[in-house]
């Protein structure tokens, strides 16, 4: 294990009964980055999570959090955001933010501090002493991040944090999300919104029916899956070019054009082939890269 | 340790505010008093009513009265009547409010008709009792004091192991005492468990366990809930005790009151056990509540086993004809019976010190080993949302690895999805 690993997996399972929730799921998550858990619902994200922050055990395999075993002082660095939102409804926020920061080991008046500094960071400071359950669904949400964060952890673990939020909700997470990376804090998420991980995560896994189906960088895995083909807009009759062995329409009705190439054919020769031709012109051109909503749907119905 | 502080600050702080707490510290014994005092007031106004339907004619037929002696409080208030036509008479007459008729056969039956057109007032009754004795025990003889007629015995049983002298009247100190012990525990211990088992069931719904238990142990949790209503329940003692000190103080002119006094050893007795016994009953609610699907369900198994602590005041007779009998001894020694029954037995008869000891230890042992099973309910139970359990589930868990098992919980709360 690497000195700027946060958290090792190593062949860990589980079982529920006789349902296999997660099969024998290997990876690591590094310091200071974006990891990102995706899959189907059902597919262990949930477990893996919960076996990280030892809620549950595994049945083989080993788990190390910073370095160790999670202990009592471990727990103290890591924030946990679970999928199924936990706060007291009927205590005034301020009040659980403070309960909640003194469990992870701050002192009464360093919580209070904390808290309100954070409200007023999430324009949350005139609800500070309103009920929780007086507060709206965002607002509530918010809140549960700022409780994850409030003892500045090393890592936190949040499981669907953008469920649920609207879109100024939403980048005001996000916000925060960054910013605690900024910070050198690793992050550990789990989230059905695909442009969410393609634009702030680093690495991601995926798992499906409890196993590992995609693991490493976003760029990377994206490259593995892209096609042998190049995205055009612009003018010109693309069949003419050499190499190009089929041209299918993209995009529905705009210019764009998905060049599908010959094995030997390279993007750079069809660059400079379309850069001498007269009677072409781009305003784009870029690899055919699929998104990962479309891996995602590929690698589960493939599955079927 | 210092997270378990932390708990029990939390848990303290935030129960002494709510409602049900202060209803329950101070509205409770308000209620009381207000009923206490309004009761005083009726009876002592109903002593005055013994003139409330004006005189009260006679007519007497046996001879006690034949040369009557009224009480002094009622010298003028009985008119004699030669026979019931005029004493019928004088009441249509409205010149009394009723006349009563002592038959010839009065001495050895006791009875008399007394005729009114109203209902007759309590007191009236009690004034024509002091009469009748009166006039009857001038005819016992001269040496027979009326007081020995009206309260032949005053009783002072010595308790010979306890060096407790019963006499009438201090058995309001020996014996009301420790049923008001018992009950104070039962009210004081109920209250505080019962917030607490709401709470676990409260943090599990929201599930805010999640975020609690990744945060602390499962036992800093429990023990920290634990404390911090337990040092609750003392400050509701505390509170009470002060306010019964206050009324004794205050108290020793109304003669209701008069001669109570605290024993020391019982409040020492009471202490020791409302401690063990606390620990027992609390964490077996905690352990409740981490196990219960609902709200519902816990408040049903909980008052169930609150039951377990009322138990003894069922078998007051046999405390009193027995106190050192086989009933009380299988309650002192059965830990969720123990601390009513010591503190009822108490009052009657001196418990010997073997069974003290005794069941002070299998109270002790207890609830060391509930607040152990209760830690390990709890972190199973916590995962565990709105499914019912078997008790064979329960026991398997605390035997074996609670981790073990909560995959089975666990599958058919993912199935579901």
């Amino acid at each position: 294990m690497q000195p700027d690993t946060a958290i090792c997996v190593e062949h860990v399972s589980k079982s529920y009964g006789s349902f296999r929730a997660v099969s024998d799921l290997s990876f690591e998550v590094y310091r200071g980055e974006i990891f990102a858990m995706l899959g189907p619902n059902g597919s262990g994200k949930t477990t893996t999570m919960r076996m990280i922050l030892d809620i549950l055990k595994p049945d083989t395999g080993t788990i190390t959090v910073l370095g160790g075993p999670l202990t009592d002082a471990t727990k103290d660095k890591i924030g946990y955001l679970p999928e199924e939102r936990g706060l007291y409804r009927n205590v005034r926020v301020l009040e659980m933010m403070e309960y909640l920061g003194t469990l992870k080991g701050l002192s009464t008046a360093e919580a209070r501090r904390r808290s309100q500094a954070m409200l007023e960071r999430l324009d949350l400071a005139e609800h500070a002493k309103k009920k929780v359950n007086e507060l709206s669904k965002g607002m509530q949400q918010k809140i549960q991040f700022a409780v994850t964060v409030l003892h500045d952890p090393e890592l936190i673990i949040i499981d669907e944090p953008f469920s649920g939020l609207d879109p100024v909700n939403t980048l005001a997470l996000k916000d925060l999300l960054l910013e605690f990376r900024q910070k050198g804090g690793t992050v550990v998420m789990s989230t059905h919104q695909m442009w969410q991980v393609e634009e702030m995560a680093d690495r991601l896994l995926m798992i499906h029916q409890g196993q590992q189906k995609l693991y490493g960088a976003v760029d990377a895995i994206r490259q593995q899956y892209a096609l042998h083909a190049i995205v055009v807009e612009g003018q010109g009759d693309w069949k003419t070019l050499p190499g190009v062995e089929r041209v299918e329409l993209t995009e529905n009705g705009r210019k764009a054009a998905l060049l599908h190439l010959a094995p030997q054919t390279t993007t750079d020769e069809v660059l400079a082939a379309i850069a001498l031709n007269k009677n072409m012109s781009i305003e784009r051109f870029e690899l055919a890269v699929p998104s990962l909503n479309d891996i995602f749907i590929r690698v589960v119905e493939d599955e079927r | 340790m210092n997270k378990v502080l932390t708990v029990a600050r939390r848990e303290y702080l935030y129960n002494l505010r709510r409602p049900a707490f202060l209803f329950a510290v101070f509205g409770v014994p308000l209620f009381t008093l207000v009923l206490w005092v309004v009761i005083f007031a009726l009876t002592a106004s109903s002593e005055d009513n013994a003139r409330q339907l004006g005189q009260v004619g006679y007519v007497d037929r046996s001879g006690v009265l034949a040369n009557p002696v009224y009480p002094e409080e009622a010298a003028d208030l009985f008119v004699p009547y030669s026979d019931e036509t005029a004493a019928r008479q004088a009441l249509d007459d409205k010149t009394i409010g009723a006349y009563f008729v002592v038959p010839d056969n009065y001495l050895p039956t006791g009875e008399i008709t007394i005729y009114s057109y109203s209902g007759i007032p309590e007191a009236l009754n009690d004034t024509i009792d002091t009469l009748m004795v009166q006039n009857i025990s001038r005819q016992v003889g001269a040496n027979v004091s009326l007081e020995r007629i009206q309260d032949p015995v005053d009783m002072t049983v010595h308790v010979v192991d306890s060096g407790r002298d019963l006499t009438e009247a201090n058995i309001p100190a020996l014996i009301l005492m420790p049923l008001a012990f018992a009950l104070l525990f039962m009210m004081s211990s109920g209250v505080t468990s019962g917030f607490l088992m709401n709470g676990v069931v409260e943090e599990k719904t929201n599930r805010i366990m999640e975020i609690l238990i990744t945060s602390i142990t499962p036992m800093q949790m429990l023990l920290g809930k634990v404390i911090g209503l337990g040092l609750l329940g003392l400050t509701q003692m505390v509170v009470w005790g002060a306010g019964i000190v206050l009324l004794i103080t205050f108290g020793q002119t109304v003669p209701a009151l008069k001669g109570i006094v605290v024993p020391t050893d019982l409040m020492l007795v009471f202490f020791v056990y409302f401690v063990l016994s606390y620990f027992l009953l609390s964490s077996l609610m905690a352990g409740i509540g981490a196990v219960v699907g609902s709200e519902q369900e816990s408040r049903q198994i909980s008052s169930i086993v609150s039951l377990l602590w009322v138990l003894p005041f069922f078998f007051f007779a046999s405390f009193l004809s027995d106190p050192n009998g086989t009933v009380p001894l299988i309650l002192t020694l059965v830990p969720f019976t123990a601390p009513t029954t010591v503190l009822m037995r108490m009052g009657f008869a001196a418990v010997p010190t073997w069974q003290l000891v005794l069941s002070l230890a299998i109270l002790l042992v207890t609830a060391i080993v509930t607040v152990w099973a209760s830690a390990r309910l709890f972190r199973w139970g916590l995962l565990r949302y709105g499914k019912r359990i078997s008790l064979r589930d329960l026991l398997r868990v605390i035997r074996r690895s609670p981790e073990a098992d909560i995959s089975v919980a666990h599958s058919a709360q993912e199935a579901a999805r």
